[in-house]
């Protein structure tokens, strides 16, 4: 059945397998796929840092046809390329969504081993014998991932098409053998998708709603950051891999030379930064990338660069902490770390998107910002933003300034020249090492405006308030969301204050608040340091009840805006490893109308 | 002392649906499975001709809601076949490999329609009507006004044909040898039969015998069924109704004695003392008859699937083996079966 222009396509697979099985490349093809249709996509994938034969892979795609913001809690279809990882999150397949799994495994499985055995009454159970189909078309048992996104896609009248073009695509440098067996596995399964009776009521049409799109592409928030810094030209990269922010580094070694920048591994953490720094210093536009962990060791560095006043962007993806803590598992708990972890007063800007878009957007800005105010940028994203996939539309000219620096006047005498200059906006002019007549002293410890150590209260005193007055402007910084308030205008029942991935959970329930008639808004704030407090304490002027939903356990967000406000807000936080549910906000929201008026500061 | 008893039931037909429920009323903490081959949970298989009348899909035939499943603690494994039963280790095994152990068994797989020798070479052009699945496809392959044509005319075949008549269908009945099955109707009653079946509007050709079935022409209905005296009958579906045939490939080898249907004894155990059978799949020991014979219907598979399960929890009750199987006409001129008796 062709789908009608009205029809409201709302659907969210998931696949689910071992590394190795083809999980996250399966769950590639799809999203590519629907997104060239031109559906609005939202994916995520988690899978192991193990190597190959061990872990659970997951890649979930939300497929729709109108705009969305989150991840669904509940999945519409799972399929199972391995059905020990799959069975926990068969419960997570809603009332009447399917469940496909292998239904010619190779060997005997043990009793209760099937994924089959675990379906809800309310599950439609589609077994596919993936393997056999495989074997039959490409002699070989490797394409049952392609087999199972083909039966996917008949099953769900997708068009085939636009699954043709990405995986021609994706094998374009691969030999025409190898991209033939595959397109023949796809059409094998999805023949078989087609000739099979539904049962299940949902259908993905021929196309989104939006035609065909060209122009849209789908990546990672990762991916989206690394096109950040190419569009922003970066010149220099230092890293030390740790999940979930190594796939940053990969993607820049692989693109950074073919735009004349370096890349080096340095053996830790804080070569990465002290190189990052050095780099900056150089007037190079440079970066690092890391997590939480990473970034604990690169504090000391952090605040050398505050001090110093050398530009240096850093990419912190958080996970669970604290310390090794759980490597592949979503957190907000870095933010204390990110914006207040340093020795001493150092102040530096913290961005947080909360979206892919949004990741592309910080990552070019950041490099602006850490040259325009001198200082050390860090972009904070998280294991759930920095493997979630959206189907983006870039800019088609590049929105990033390629200079921002404040440079010494051209004819100033050297005596002239002041490196730490106390200036109306505090931002003093910056001369790069080696420049004629621009001598001046680079140290860790407090100095005066020629950079000279000094620990003369009144020095300190001046260059503190220096080192922190420069950087309010960053507020204004163009091009860039500081702030932003969605949902109703005006005073409102209740106001949910978000910040980093989480925001598409708070968008999703203040939209769904909003159907119910509870009078709702929701701010998120990207730049987290220093904190729009304006805007923020407006927004809470005019909200009856605030709430502030976080994946951590401190309410490290919520007590930074209680801090900086004065003002209560309600607490939401979780700790589990995974994205917070729409449904748990969307409650939180429905019981504070309860309570509207009568809760007092927390 | 934990009770550790894990009831099998083969089938979620009415005798294995039926049976699952007195199972759980009898003994709450046991362990129950229903295995079945079907995608869905138990339907209510006497409503499926509604399916021309309305535009209900599959959930508005289920017996209970998924829920009650749950509230139940009945385990249901559909899309699940039996591919071999143990009975010496107590194990069935499923088709995709997996063993699944009980202590105590109920076949209840009912039967699969039939198709006669002669016509078997045919059986690809010939559409099921057993399962949702299978009449869905039935109703979105038949134009409004379609034509179906029926090969035998057994009692759950006309049960179709009445409500395809009385939805402005055309169906027309060949064949005399499997007419009103399970009724054995005598000579001179079946003229008698036949015609009320004409006066209800159905086609009746006792005349003649099909030769051959072919695909229809372009642009014609999608069946050409060419018969005995040259006459060829346009159909856009053909569905066979010549009884059933029980499910039973499972049990080859299993030691369990079968002859068409599992032995039972009235109390329906089989040869096997941890495995009974129930529905359409059993063939009970009549002492009146001096014979195995099979009870159809919804009332005797219904009350199967009771006393199985009465009889796996330690009861020992009996099926009525006397029964009255009477095709009679009612006043208003129409067919009435005890075998349509139901609800
Ligand atoms: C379309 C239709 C209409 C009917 N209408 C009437 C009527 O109006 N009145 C009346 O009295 N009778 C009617 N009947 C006959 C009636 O269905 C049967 O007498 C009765 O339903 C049999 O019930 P059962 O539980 O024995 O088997 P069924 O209802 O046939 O159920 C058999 C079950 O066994 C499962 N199964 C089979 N093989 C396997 C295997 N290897 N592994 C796992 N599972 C398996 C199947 O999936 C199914 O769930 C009708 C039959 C049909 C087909």
């Amino acid at each position: 059945m062709a789908r009608t222009a009205k029809q409201r396509t709302d659907i969210q697979i998931a696949i689910c397998g071992s590394a190795g099985d083809g999980t996250i490349a399966a769950g590639d093809i799809l999203k590519q796929a629907m997104a060239k249709a031109g559906y609005n996509v939202i994916a995520f994938d988690v899978y192991p840092p193990e190597i190959r034969g061990f872990g659970k892979c997951i890649a979930r795609a939300r497929i729709t046809s109108e705009q969305v913001y989150s991840l669904k809690s509940e999945s519409d279809c799972l399929i199972s390329l391995n059905d020990s990882h799959a069975i926990p999150h068969v419960s997570e397949v809603c009332k009447f969504g399917t469940v496909i799994y292998e239904d010619t495994p190779v060997s005997t499985v043990g009793e209760g081993a099937h994924v089959s055995s675990h379906l809800s009454p309310a599950h439609l159970p589609y077994g596919v014998a993936f393997r056999e189909i495989s074997e039959r078309i490409t002699s070989s048992a490797r394409s049952r991932n392609i087999v199972a996104v083909g039966y996917l896609a008949g099953l769900y009248d997708m068009p085939a098409e636009v699954f043709h073009e990405v995986i021609s695509g994706k094998f374009a440098g691969k030999s025409k053998e190898l991209a033939d067996s595959v397109g023949a596995a796809f059409d094998a399964g999805f023949q078989t998708g087609v000739d099979t009776f539904r049962l299940h009521f949902d259908r993905i049409g021929a196309s989104g709603g939006k035609g065909k799109q060209t122009d849209l592409v789908m990546m990672s928030g990762n991916a989206a950051v690394v096109r950040g810094c190419l569009d922003a030209g970066i010149d220099a990269f230092f890293g030390y891999p740790i999940t979930p922010a190594t796939t940053i580094m990969e993607m820049l070694a692989r693109e950074m030379p073919k735009h004349s920048g370096r890349l080096l591994q340095t053996e830790d953490e804080i070569s990465a930064i002290a190189a990052t720094i050095g780099a900056g210093y150089t007037g190079a536009r440079a970066a690092t990338a890391t997590s939480g962990p990473g970034l604990a060791l690169m504090t000391e560095m952090m605040g050398l660069g505050a001090m110093a006043e050398v530009p240096a962007v850093a990419f912190v993806s958080q996970r669970g902490g604290p310390s090794t803590g759980m490597p592949t598992k979503t957190e907000q708990s870095d933010l204390n770390l990110a914006v207040f972890g340093v020795a001493g007063d150092g102040q530096r800007i913290v961005l947080a998107p909360t979206n892919v878009e949004g990741c592309y957007k910080c990552a070019g800005k950041a490099f602006e910002m850490a040259e325009a105010f001198q200082t050390p940028v860090i972009v904070l994203l998280d294991l759930y933003l920095s493997n979630r996939y959206e189907a983006v539309q870039l800019p088609s000219k590049n929105p990033f300034a390629e200079n921002c620096s404040k440079t010494p006047r051209k004819n100033a005498s050297p005596a002239e020249y002041n490196r730490y200059k106390l200036t109306s906006d505090g931002v003093s002019p910056r001369a790069i090492p080696g420049e004629t007549g621009r001598m001046h002293t680079v140290t860790g410890l407090e100095h005066d405006e020629r950079g000279r150590p000094s620990d003369q209260p009144r020095i300190h005193e001046a260059m503190s308030v220096k080192r922190h007055q420069k950087l309010l402007p960053a507020l204004k910084h163009p091009g860039v969301t500081i702030s932003k308030r969605f949902g109703d205008k005006g005073v409102v029942d209740v106001g949910v204050l978000g910040w980093g991935s989480t925001f598409g959970e708070i968008l999703e329930a203040m939209i769904e608040a909003r159907k119910e008639g509870i009078r709702c808004s929701a701010m998120k704030v990207v730049m987290l340091s220093p904190l729009p407090v304006g805007p923020v304490k407006a927004f809470l002027d005019d909200c009856n009840e605030v709430l502030v939903p976080e994946l951590n356990y401190e309410a490290q967000f919520a007590s930074l805006v209680t801090g900086a406000t004065g003002r209560p807000v309600h607490r939401l936080n979780r700790v589990r490893g995974t994205p917070m549910s729409v449904g748990e906000i969307l409650d939180q929201i429905r019981q504070l109308v309860g309570h509207s008026g009568k809760i007092a500061a927390e | 002392m934990a009770n550790t008893e894990h009831y099998v039931v083969i089938g979620n037909g009415v005798a294995g649906s039926e049976a699952a429920r007195h199972l759980r009323q009898r003994d709450s903490d046991s362990r129950i499975t229903m295995v079945s081959a079907g995608k869905l949970l138990s339907i209510n298989r006497y409503e499926l001709p509604k399916i021309f009348s309305s535009s209900a899909d599959w959930r508005d035939f289920l017996l209970h809601p998924p829920e009650y499943y749950d509230e139940q603690k009945i385990s249901v494994r559909r899309n699940t076949w039996v591919s071999h039963v143990d009975p010496t280790n107590k194990l069935l095994m499923l088709h995709h490999r997996e063993p699944l152990s009980y202590s105590k068994l109920l076949i209840a797989s009912g039967g699969g329609r039939y198709i006669p020798e002669s016509l078997n070479q045919f059986k690809n052009l010939i559409a099921k009507f057993g399962t949702y699945e299978e009449a869905k496809s039935v109703c979105d392959a038949l134009p409004r006004r379609g034509h179906m044509v029926m090969l035998g005319g057994d009692m759950i075949g006309l049960d179709l044909a009445r409500s395809l008549v009385r939805n402005g269908y055309k169906v027309t009945v060949i064949g005399e040898d499997h007419l009103f099955w399970p009724h054995r109707v005598e000579a001179e009653q079946r003229q008698k039969f036949v015609a009320v079946l004409q006066d209800m509007g159905i086609c009746v050709r006792t005349d003649v015998a099909i030769t051959s079935i072919q695909r229809g022409d372009r642009n014609r209905p999608d069946r050409r069924i060419i018969l005995d005296n040259n006459e060829v009958i346009d159909a856009d579906v053909i569905l066979s109704f010549c009884g059933l045939m029980p499910s039973l490939a499972f049990m080859a080898g299993a030691g369990v004695d079968i002859e068409r249907g599992v032995l039972v004894n009235p109390q329906l155990r089989s040869t096997d003392k941890n495995i009974w059978a129930a529905g359409d799949v059993c063939q009970i020991w009549s002492p009146e008859e001096n014979q195995y014979r099979f009870y159809y219907g919804w009332k005797n598979v219904k009350k199967m699937g009771r006393i199985a399960a009465f009889n796996m929890t330690g009861a020992d009750e009996s099926i009525d083996t006397v029964q009255n199987e009477k095709l009679v006409t009612t006043k208003s001129g129409e067919i009435d079966s005890p075998f349509w008796q139901y609800g």
